[in-house]
């Protein structure tokens, strides 16, 4: 199988994306490690993806907590392959609606989240003699986005964030890319669906369906991650790879 | 290797050698059947006979009927198109203030004007029939200034806009249209003019590469991309140039 054998910790793993990643993983042969701070949730999600899944509890907010993860991983599975830094929150309000507490919390979350990750998976990942990290952005993250201002700084960040590992740690055999998806069929994007109507008034399907043809899947999404965690990606490195049916097609 | 093209209809151009042959080579290897294309006819039929499940057949990429006629007679023999791959290209060494103007027109009209050729056909032979990909092969030459293949690098810049383009205009139909978009590739068509690159940049070629992306990448590096383009699992991919550049646009300096 594709994955076989790939030891791979997801973050944000007790739903939406991260779940979806986690079960296409595990179908093709990675041994997953679902990290989440809804730790009921999260344990059975690991129960649904399989015996081989492992649940763990972490605010990736908190060093220690990443620390501590990357440890249980190394632990249970013998060492780590790929890492994927997925965990995320939005906010959907203008920025001078937006509190200055939920500003920072998204940005330790959605930036902060991502830079312990990287950090402290560099060891477990160069002792395996190599890996992959691959860090959740957004279509928001090329662009500014009307409502998602604050979400849209932090997933640039992420890029940045994304590129500049790649360059640290080439030599280290470790690749470092991010994924930009665009309107995806979560709870996230449940939650957007009345800001965006209130503030169009169009119907969140027709914006949608004229941005991108239709909303994606987080099938859809697991399918470029598991690529990108595949040999058979194994000369990209310090990309973002675009998932979004054309939505930026147009400007960028 | 999984077998996620079959029943899948591919035509690769240029696939004689280096990128497009491991394309095709990729593609034959996950189940699909290839036409593979390229100007150097012998070549191309020496190259398809190695693989499972392809031909090889002549095709200029500039020749509007050549192109025409690839695309009806893959229709023809194998009843559908599915993908399209655009990897025909050529290069050549001059700095801009010394390139002769029919240098640049001959690098456009194989590396755009064929591209669009084929997009053009390719696109309306899929939208036809339900829905496709199709998959260019650009350059990360694209985005920033290309030394002494500024040709190369203004047709490269043009297909990752054509593509763009084709992919808003098709999408109603079905049809998905990316860029890959490689770094340096050891390829001949990068290995032969390696000494002239070296002469009229005046660097050494190896430790260019070893700073801006580690390594050169192979041929076989840029199929598992395309591979992954051509499949259903991409099916909500289009409008966008993938880099495959070990890194080399990641950085500024």
């Amino acid at each position: 199988m594709e994955l076989e054998g790939k030891r791979t910790l997801i973050t944000g793993a007790a739903r939406g994306l991260g779940l979806a990643i986690a079960e296409l993983f595990a179908e093709r042969g990675a041994r997953v490690a679902m990290a989440d701070m809804d730790v009921p949730t999260v344990h059975a999600a690991a129960a649904g993806v399989g015996e081989g899944a492992i649940a763990l509890s972490c605010d990736v907010t908190k060093p220690e907590d990443v620390k501590q993860m990357i440890d249980d991983t190394v632990a249970a599975f013998g060492g780590l392959d790929v890492v994927i830094n997925n965990a995320g929150i939005e906010i959907s309000k203008p920025l001078p609606e937006t509190g200055d507490d939920e500003f920072l919390k998204l940005m330790a979350v959605n930036v902060g989240g991502v830079f312990y990750g990287i950090k402290y998976s560099v060891p477990a990942l160069a002792q395996s003699g190599g890996g992959c990290i691959l860090n959740m952005s957004s279509v928001a993250g090329l662009a500014g986005v009307p409502l998602l201002g604050v979400y849209s700084a932090s997933k640039a960040a992420v890029i940045r964030l994304s590129q500049t590992a790649a360059i640290e740690l080439r030599d280290f055999g470790i690749r470092v890319n991010a994924i930009c998806p665009s309107f995806i069929q979560t709870e996230m994007v449940d939650r957007l669906v009345e800001p965006f109507e209130a503030a169009t008034g169009v119907g969140f399907g027709d914006l949608a369906a004229v941005a991108q043809g239709r909303l994606g899947t987080p099938e859809e999404v697991a399918e470029i991650v598991a690529f990108l965690a595949s040999d058979d990606a194994s000369f990209i490195t310090g990309s973002y790879y675009t998932l979004d049916n054309a939505l930026s097609a147009s400007k960028q | 290797m999984t077998q996620i093209l079959q029943d899948k209809v591919a035509i690769v151009t240029g696939a004689a050698k280096g990128i497009g042959f491991a394309i095709a080579k990729k593609f034959s290897e996950s189940g699909a059947t290839v036409v593979l294309s390229d100007i150097d006819v012998d070549g191309v039929q020496a190259s398809a006979a190695q693989l499972q499940n392809a031909e090889g057949v002549r095709c200029d990429v500039t020749d509007e009927s050549d192109v025409e006629q690839l695309i009806a007679g893959a229709v023809a023999r194998h009843g559908h198109l599915d993908v399209m791959v655009t990897c025909a290209g050529i290069a050549a060494v001059n700095p801009l203030v010394q390139m002769p103007l029919e240098e640049w027109r001959k690098v456009m009209s194989v590396d755009l004007d064929g591209v669009f050729l084929c997009t053009k056909h390719a696109g309306l032979a899929m939208a036809q029939n339900g829905g496709g990909s199709i998959i260019n092969v650009a350059s990360i030459k694209a985005f920033g200034g290309s030394p002494a293949t500024g040709h190369y690098g203004a047709a490269k810049a043009g297909v990752v806009s054509l593509t763009k383009t084709a992919a808003l205009e098709l999408r109603a139909s079905g049809v998905r249209v990316n860029a890959i978009c490689p770094g340096w590739i050891g390829t001949d068509m990068v290995m032969d003019r390696k000494g002239e690159l070296e002469q009229v940049l005046g660097v050494d070629f190896e430790q260019v590469i070893a700073q801006l992306q580690g390594r050169l990448g192979t041929p076989e590096e840029i199929g598992g991309l395309a591979v992954f383009l051509a499949s259903d699992r991409s099916r909500f991919a289009s409008g966008t140039a993938y880099n495959v550049d070990g890194g080399a646009t990641a950085s500024l300096p």
